[in-house]
């Protein structure tokens, strides 16, 4: 009885910490939003083709962009067709493994940031260098494709 | 419930538009980071960059009034200052895809005027070309009878029809010199 109390106790207290340290909320929030990514990567299906997101740059310009297929190629990692992933586009996987990542790095910081309040700020310093420092590598041939676009204008 | 008591036993009350609990503005502030990286994120796709711009605009809105509402009351801006720098700098990523997108579509109409010109001229060019080949039969039915009329269009066989008329004109002189 008493271990339940205490561990009801410790559940609250868990609930309240959520409440109070806005960190936590975001890693809580982001990490729905990156499973909500993944489960429409999963929804959606490659075969019948039934994405309801369409290129608009491609509708406005008449040109396929470097991101096209990404949908594609996210449903077809989701069910590990890897191979078929990098014919719908090439840096998908890259961007694949940066959500996962992400998904990864919202449980482990949450979980280090309970355990280790003291650690808090540090922490957060590490999250945000170390999540600038992968959205870079993983989003860099967007980037760069972009700033071509507008050199070559 | 939270207690809002104060050290002197006086009921604090929160102030209005105030999560209870929270200082000014930090829901906000939660609220407007969220939303600015999630639009960063979908402002550097290419291909749905130009959307970012409505998520950008309503986190800088969500931002500004947070950080209203943190000045008024005295509370941390972190976060507020962040999201509104985030939502700033995808608002500009994702304008700048409509600038790109404008530029590709002039480029390609400067490209596709002078390509239209070429393309109706090739189509003239091969229409003609097949009505030069053409065969035309004209087959007429009255009251039993059938009359077929064959008119082939073919430069070739309208050479030789005019060699043949050439040839049986030969002994009349129309040219207007002779007749002088």
């Amino acid at each position: 009885m008493t271990a339940w109390i205490r561990k009801n106790d410790s559940f609250s207290e868990l609930i309240e910490r959520f409440r109070r340290e806005p960190y936590l909320q975001i890693n809580l929030i982001f990490t729905g939003v990156i499973l909500l990514v993944f489960a429409y990567s999963g929804f959606f299906s490659p075969v019948v083709d039934n994405y309801p997101v369409v290129c608009l740059h491609e509708k406005l310009t008449g040109e396929p962009c470097v991101s096209c297929g990404l949908s594609h190629s996210f449903s077809l990692i989701i069910r590990g067709r890897i191979s078929e992933a990098y014919d719908w586009n090439i840096y998908g996987f890259r961007v694949f493994i940066f959500f996962a990542a992400q998904l990864l790095m919202r449980i482990v910081f949450s979980v280090f940031y309970i355990k280790y309040p003291d650690s808090g700020k540090q922490l957060i310093t590490y999250d945000a260098a170390v999540s600038i420092m992968l959205f870079i590598v993983s989003f860099l041939p967007y980037i760069e494709w972009i700033i071509k676009q507008i050199d070559l204008s | 419930m939270e207690d809002f008591t104060t050290s002197t036993g006086q009921s604090q009350q929160p102030l209005s538009g105030q999560t209870p609990g929270k200082p000014g503005g930090q829901s906000l502030g939660i609220a407007a980071l969220i939303t600015a990286i999630v639009t960063f994120v979908i402002a550097v796709i290419p291909c749905v960059g130009i959307i970012a711009m409505i998520p950008g605009i309503i986190a800088i809105v969500l931002a500004s009034i947070g950080l209203s509402q943190a000045s008024r009351n005295n509370s941390p801006r972190g976060v507020l200052v962040a999201g509104l720098i985030i939502g700033v700098v995808a608002t500009l990523i994702s304008f700048s895809q409509i600038f790109v997108a404008g530029k590709i579509g002039d480029k390609f109409q400067k490209e596709w005027g002078g390509n239209i010109e070429n393309v109706i001229n090739d189509v003239q060019k091969n229409v003609l070309d097949e009505l030069e080949d053409a065969n035309v039969s004209i087959k007429i039915n009255a009251d039993g009878d059938s009359v077929e009329i064959k008119a082939s269009a073919g430069k070739q066989d309208r050479h030789q029809e005019l060699e043949e008329l050439e040839k049986d004109n030969t002994g009349i002189n129309d040219s207007l010199d002779k007749k002088k």
